[in-house]
């Protein structure tokens, strides 16, 4: 039988390895949107970091932003927040394009993955700077949370520790009462305390005012307590995005014995296929449950999920890769 | 804004101010001691009428002296220390995608950074002018020298706009080369250039120079004041200057162009016999300069370029900061 | 007042951890009729888990009766979970040992069995809730 799906490219990173195309953003997410992009690039030279990604940022939720190393994770969120400009494509942020306003930069909190704030001064010392700098400043939360957190408010930052100084960050950009807050790996370099508090603190912050987040990572356990929608990235596309809990609803593992999978992918999309000599594993999306009774279905989890959209292009590990009908 | 560029440079402040304190007492008390010496010299010498024979008299502590010269360098220090750093440090650290992410705009940013230390380093340069211009009162009267490369350029109005634009060349080294040792290096060796090429180059054709033609004999001719000397020599009966003489010569002509009547002269003999004083007749000593009373369009001059270099440096790192990605 | 655990590798959604615990903590007699149960920002700085999860957690429970929430005031309990008339868990467990006989003769194995009955839980509760 011939496969109905189209034999994809080999070069064609939206695509399964057997002929499944990986829905690549639109529709993203309902309700309101905080951030909307569409075709959006960024080029270095000769580098591209960002090609052509279309995604739909919701309001109000916590957004996930994963992807390797290198995927363009950095660099989708300084477009975001006006820090660097695109070299194609459209980007709508609020509601306008980035710009140099006080307007715009007040809604806007960014956090970048060195932390930087300035080493010498205190955590008092940058209370103050940022009410000289902002037009909504609330001074004394920020007072309140780090006390709280038994964070000293007139050491020199440089002399904090990471958490307290990630801690102290994240209090500063929440004083500025933003509508949008971007974190590049903000708890990549915190022991397991120190990111509890700071994502507890974040969801609070998330709960009382109801502000949007993305948040980058490449750990997928970080996130998915805290967060409610991802968009995935690799190799600078997007690969994934959408809400979790739908995701993971639509997709299921599917295993059995080694034999032609055909009927499955006429019901339902195979985002990637791994055999081994007794048997093939199945990670698909689709409504429905499957009809081949020779077939196991269970649910997947995100890191699955993650790892199997992020692995597209990558050969399976452990399995050889042989064509379709072969053998039973 | 302000809080913060006066938060984040207050140390530098409070150096610079040390600084020039401590320049100022040296200074004050010194000058203040040749003054009197000075003045007292004068009253002596007014008296015996031997004013005009003062040269051999030296002012002051020759320490302080030195001090003084070193003046020059004093302005590519503001560039050195608070120019370089102050955009390129915040990059490097990455600070500026702190300050850049609050509610107050690149350009707003730049233009306070920018502003405030521009006028420092004016201060900087107009304090340290005003106390050498002062300290150097009875020298320049003495000498009659202010006019002079390495006096004109530590007096009057210059040092303040060199520091202006050390300071501008420092803070777009800063912002291009993104680093602040790399643009410490580009602000010394950019400043040296820029004010040896002018001050070499450039600003001995401000005005056209004027020359004077006078006869030999008769003890030569000085223009008034404090002038500035290009060039001298001898010129000859067709008006080509004539080699400095590097063997025997008589009043400034070289003895080959000369009658052998001339040759006493060599010898330091102070009678010129007639045919000699013909012959010396064909030759006529010019000495090239800028006059005394041109001192303060020199100054302006000169200002005026280096004010217009540093807006052209501000105006380049503000294009470059506000256009390229953060 | 009680406090919550979410557990992120468990098999159960979050949100459901949620319900069963409030669920069991009524049964136990740890939350009492007219109660106040933990607000969401109050539940969120303790798990730093996110606040639309506990905010479906508190819907779900209002659905089933449990709690009612007051504008402005917060969530309060209404009742107890109902439990199961007499006789219930002996009959259920009877029909349970004839389907797993069953099962087992069909040549599902223990594991196969586990696996499709955690499935269909999942799937029945969300159908239901749905």
């Amino acid at each position: 039988m011939t496969p109905i799906r189209p034999v994809p490219g080999p070069r064609d990173p939206q695509v399964g390895s057997l002929g499944a195309a990986a829905p690549r953003g639109a529709g993203c997410g309902s309700g309101p949107a905080a951030i909307q992009t569409s075709g959006l690039s960024k080029r270095y030279r000769a580098v591209s970091a960002l090609t052509d990604c279309t995604i739909t940022v919701p309001e109000g939720r916590i957004t996930a932003l994963i992807g390797p190393n290198g995927a363009g994770k950095t660099t989708l969120l300084r477009l975001f927040a006006g820090l660097a400009a695109p070299t194609a494509g459209e980007l709508t942020v609020n509601g306008t394009a980035p710009r140099q306003d006080p307007a715009f930069l007040a809604d806007i909190g960014f956090l970048a993955q060195e932390i930087p704030l300035y080493r010498r001064l205190s955590a008092a010392d940058h209370i103050e700077a940022g009410a000289h700098l902002n037009p909504r400043w609330d001074g004394a939360s920020v007072r309140e949370r780090l006390t709280a957190l038994h964070v000293p408010l007139d050491r020199a930052v440089g002399k904090l520790s990471g958490g307290q100084r990630a801690q102290v960050a994240l209090a500063l950009i929440l004083a500025k009462e933003p509508r949008l807050l971007l974190l590049d790996e903000p708890v990549a370099a915190l022991d397991p305390l120190a990111r509890r508090n700071f994502l507890a603190t974040l969801a609070d912050a998330v709960a009382a005012s109801g502000l949007t987040v993305v948040m980058s990572s490449h750990l997928v356990a970080d996130l998915e307590r805290v967060c409610d929608h991802i968009i995935m990235l690799a190799s600078s596309r997007v690969q994934l995005c959408g809400d979790i809990e739908e995701l993971l609803a639509e997709h299921q593992i599917l295993v059995g014995p080694r034999k032609d999978i055909t009927a499955i992918q006429r019901s339902h999309a195979v985002v990637q296929v791994t055999r081994t000599p007794r048997q093939v594993t199945l990670l698909v999306r689709g409504k429905g449950p499957v009809a081949d009774p020779a077939f196991q279905a269970s649910d997947v989890s995100l890191e699955e999920l993650v790892l199997a959209y992020m692995g597209q292009d990558a050969p399976p590990a452990l399995a050889r890769l042989t064509t379709v009908g072969d053998g039973q | 804004m302000t809080w913060l560029v006066w938060r984040q440079h207050r140390a530098q402040f409070y150096v610079g101010a040390a600084v020039l304190a401590a320049l100022a007492v040296l200074l004050l008390v010194t000058g203040l001691q040749m003054a009197s010496q000075w003045h007292s010299d004068l009253v002596a010498c007014t008296a015996t009428h031997s004013c005009h024979d003062q040269g051999g008299l030296f002012l002051g502590n020759r320490a302080i002296g030195f001090l003084v010269i070193m003046t020059l360098g004093a302005p590519v220090l503001v560039g050195l220390f608070w120019g370089a750093p102050l955009v390129a440090a915040e990059l490097e650290t990455g600070t500026s995608q702190f300050v850049w992410m609050q509610s107050v705009t690149r350009a707003r940013w730049l233009a306070v950074k920018a502003g405030w230390m521009l006028l420092a380093a004016a201060v900087w340069g107009g304090i340290i002018s005003a106390l050498v211009t002062w300290w150097s009162g009875p020298n320049n009267a003495l000498y009659l020298n202010g006019f002079n490369p390495g006096r004109f350029d530590i007096m009057g109005i210059v040092p303040v706009a060199y520091s202006v634009f050390a300071m501008a060349l420092g803070i777009a080294a800063g912002a291009l080369l993104h680093r602040t040792l790399p643009a410490m290096a580009v602000t010394l060796a950019g400043f040296i250039a820029a004010r040896a090429v002018i001050a070499l180059y450039l600003r001995p054709h401000y005005m056209t120079a004027v020359t004077a033609f006078y006869k030999l004999t008769g003890g030569g001719y000085t223009p008034p004041g404090s002038y500035w000397q290009l060039a001298q020599g001898v010129v000859g009966p067709n008006g080509q200057v004539l080699p400095q003489p590097n063997g025997a010569y008589a009043d400034g002509v070289p003895m080959s162009y000369l009658p052998h009547s001339c040759a006493p002269l060599n010898g330091g003999a102070t009678k010129v016999p007639p045919s000699c004083a013909q012959a010396l007749a064909h030759f006529r000593g010019f000495i090239t300069y800028q006059p005394a009373d041109r001192y303060w369009t020199f100054q302006g001059i000169e200002t005026g370029i280096f004010v217009a270099l540093a807006a052209a440096l501000i105006a380049i790192t503000a294009v470059v900061l506000l256009r390229r990605d953060a | 007042m009680i406090s919550f655990r979410v557990d992120s590798r468990s098999v159960v959604p979050p949100y459901l951890q949620i319900v069963q615990q409030v669920r069991q903590a009524l049964r136990m007699g740890l939350l009492d009729v007219g109660d106040q149960l933990p607000t969401v920002r109050e539940v969120v700085s303790a798990t730093a888990i996110n606040p639309n999860t506990v905010l479906k957690a508190y819907r779900d429970l209002e659905r089933e009766g449990l709690v009612e929430a007051r504008a402005g005031h917060g969530t309060f309990v209404l009742r107890r979970p109902p439990g199961p008339p007499p006789g219930t868990h002996s009959r259920l467990g009877r029909s349970l040992a004839s389907w797993v006989r069953e099962a087992r003769d069909a040549g599902l194995d223990d594991e196969s069995i586990e696996s499709l009955l955690r499935v269909t839980l999942r799937t029945t509760a969300e159908e239901e809730i749905a």
